[in-house]
């Protein structure tokens, strides 16, 4: 086992790379579970703004809309001036202002007239006004419409509008429909399998492919088809510990949430399929390069474009089309999409099994035609002597 | 020891080696020489079945020589132009890990890792990486990692490219002590001086074939030159230089910078007879040298002077 020895010496001498990685990755993963605490809870928080109501109608109607708008919001006491208007607007003490016109009471309930209105222009949360006075007026003609009177419409329209809906977020993974925890962690795996495991590789495969030493090796007594075999198992060695150490990450960081959730043996699984593509990638590149200098470079175009495009880094949803696209032809893509069902769903339908094994099959698909690839070209450059 | 018979490789319509015999005793030291592009590579990749040859047979210890003949190759060490080590292991792995390839046991290696290490003088370096040494020091750990299994046959191309005299040196001793410990040893090198110094038999090769070959001797009672006549700080015309060149055994003549260079055929008195002429036709000289042939005239003599790539 001289080759494998070997190759656990050149392992040796790279771990400082090795440990470099994980500690940023680690760091990373930490500060960005950190940042993303809760995020999508506070999406759905209500805000409340400076508005003005300019009521020119005085009518019943205007009085509910004014005090039902003054119930969500701060009512800014402005004059009914055009200047000053604007002034307010312009120096954002008020971010909305409607206009109740004269008459709008008949005209709203009999002709269905909307309410004009003055927003700062690009101001998104106005919109949320917009909605809320709308959706008022609609309720007050529906209730017109269903035989309500007076001010009876108005108080029921009040009720109908403060009713509070209670959202309940569904609960599919035991994480409050949130994805668990752990989840972000192997969200973020292929980039650090990609990174340490391409680096590693392709610093220790340049050393055994290095011309002169390839030769020496060829003239040794040692069939090549061994030392190919024990390179090959070294290339193994280091993935599983790879594997392994990335593995541990997780039971470290979440300990008992990560073991207690079911699907921790896909999750598994799938880095397993993402180490054999990463181990494909970093053979290949091994053939492919030369120059230790350029290994860097590689590695981070490699590991930081398939992050990027694939969903490593932000979610596979907020990928645009085009990109999701392109990603299909990427091994990443289809590790994150088999991650993305695991970290929404404890059950799984027919159609969401079907698509983790596909993922998991495409992935180690992928890395046999890479080490196809990868052997083809190593085959094109032999028989060349010395 | 090797047996080489009408071996033909071609790179496409390129003859690099055309019907090349050759055979090698035991116990030889013998040189390769020839220009660069003469086949010398080729041949030696072809005898260590790196290489597809078209025509031909090679036969090493009595055994045709193929990739699979590793029962050959476990006494064979080859020592590359370039240094083959890897660069973060440190001198004493990167020796223990050549001697892995062909011993398995793992205390008879240990004992020739420090055999080597003590032959080539590396004993203070055992720890550094190649990067740290000096290039005669890689050059060393180089012929280590190629002899420390004790083959019987070891094949050096070019050891001592870009070594101080003080390193190259060492590695001739070195050489000369293998093949005194019994190796029989397969060299090729563009200095000329090395290669009459240690080998016994030596092949010049050009075109893929070999061009002639014998011992040091023999090769240079092949050639027309048997002395070259050197004569300094001396003033001749045109009309002297058709009268030297006339003189008996004379075939060239050569004088540039007042320095006067006649090769003469093998005879006796060559320089009496010049020296007189000289002195009858009052002519002043300073210093004379008298030579006799080298391997260099040998070489130049047989593959001609005409530059090569």
């Amino acid at each position: 086992m001289i080759v494998f020895r070997g190759f656990l010496k050149l392992v040796r001498s790279n771990l400082n790379v090795l440990i470099l990685y994980l500690v940023v990755f680690l760091t990373i993963c930490i500060a960005m579970q950190l940042l993303t605490k809760g995020e999508s809870m506070e999406n759905f928080q209500e805000e409340s703004l400076n508005i003005a109501v300019i009521d020119r109608d005085g009518s019943d109607l205007s009085d509910a809309l004014t005090s039902y708008l003054g119930r969500h919001h701060h009512l800014v006491e402005i004059p009914d001036d055009l200047d000053v208007i604007q002034e307010e607007l312009f120096y954002r003490n008020i971010y909305y202002v409607a206009v109740i016109p004269a008459g709008f009471e008949e005209k709203c309930l009999d002709e269905g007239e909307k309410l004009p209105t003055t927003k700062i222009p690009g101001a998104y949360s106005a919109y949320y006004v917009d909605q809320q006075i709308n959706s008022f007026l609609n309720d007050v003609r529906i209730l017109k419409a269903a035989g309500y009177q007076g001010k009876e419409i108005y108080e029921k329209a009040g009720e109908v509008q403060e009713a509070e809906n209670k959202v309940e977020l569904m609960d599919k993974n035991g994480y409050g429909g949130e994805p668990a925890p752990h989840a972000f962690m192997f969200q973020y795996m292929p980039y650090i399998m990609i990174s340490v495991v391409c680096y590693m590789i392709s610093y220790i495969m340049i050393g055994f492919r290095q011309k002169e030493v390839r030769l020496r090796m060829q003239c040794a007594a040692m069939p090549l088809v061994k030392q190919n075999a024990q390179l090959i198992l070294g290339c193994l060695f280091l993935g599983a510990l790879v594997w392994g150490i990335c593995m541990l990450m997780p039971f470290l960081l979440y300990g008992k949430d990560f073991l207690r959730d079911t699907n921790m043996p896909f999750y598994m699984l799938n880095a397993f399929a993402m180490m054999l593509v990463s181990l494909a990638i970093a053979f290949t590149m091994g053939t492919l390069v030369r120059r230790t200098e350029i290994i860097s470079g590689i590695v981070n175009v490699i590991s930081l474009g398939m992050s990027f495009t694939c969903g490593v880094f932000v979610s596979i949803d907020v990928l645009g089309k085009g990109v999701k696209t392109f990603a299909h032809f990427l091994p990443v893509y289809w590790y994150e999409t088999v991650n993305e069902i695991l970290s929404k769903n404890i059950e799984f339908t027919a159609g969401q099994k079907m698509s983790i094994f596909q993922g998991l099959g495409i992935q180690i698909l992928f890395a046999a035609a890479i080490v196809c690839a990868g052997l083809a070209i190593d085959r094109r450059r032999g028989d060349q002597g010395y | 020891m090797i047996e080489i018979r009408n071996l033909v490789k071609r790179y496409g319509s390129l003859i690099a080696l055309d019907h090349l015999n050759l055979t090698i005793q035991e116990g030889e030291v013998f040189g390769l020489l020839g220009p660069n592009g003469s086949g010398k590579t080729t041949a030696i990749n072809c005898m260590l079945a790196l290489l597809k040859y078209d025509k031909g047979e090679i036969t090493i210890m009595g055994k045709p020589m193929r990739p699979d003949s590793y029962e050959v190759k476990k006494n064979i060490g080859v020592v590359m132009q370039n240094v083959a080590v890897f660069e973060q292991m440190t001198v004493r792995e990167n020796i223990d890990y050549f001697c892995g390839l062909y011993k398995r046991d793992k205390v008879e290696r240990k004992r020739l890792v420090e055999e080597a290490i003590e032959f080539v003088e590396l004993g203070n370096y055992t720890k550094m990486r190649p990067g740290k040494l000096s290039g005669g020091l890689l050059r060393r750990l180089n012929i280590a990692c190629g002899i420390v299994h004790r083959p019987r046959l070891i094949i050096l191309d070019e050891p001592t490219v870009a070594v101080d005299p003080q390193s190259r040196n060492k590695i001739l001793e070195g050489i000369l002590e293998l093949n005194r410990q019994g190796s029989t040893i397969i060299y090729t090198s563009h200095y000329m001086e090395e290669v009459e110094y240690i080998c016994s038999r030596i092949a010049i090769i050009d075109h893929g074939r070999v061009l002639a070959s014998g011992t040091k001797e023999e090769l240079k009672n092949m050639i027309k030159t048997g002395e070259t006549i050197t004569i300094e700080a001396i003033v001749l015309d045109q009309v002297h230089l058709r009268e030297i060149r006339s003189l008996p055994h004379v075939f060239d003549v050569s004088y540039e910078e007042q320095i006067l260079q006649i090769r003469c055929g093998k005879a006796k008195h060559n320089l009496v007879r010049v020296l007189n002429y000289l002195q009858g036709k009052d002519i002043v000289f300073g210093k004379v040298f008298s030579e006799l042939p080298t391997l260099n005239d040998v070489f130049l003599e047989i593959t001609g002077k005409a530059l090569r790539d």
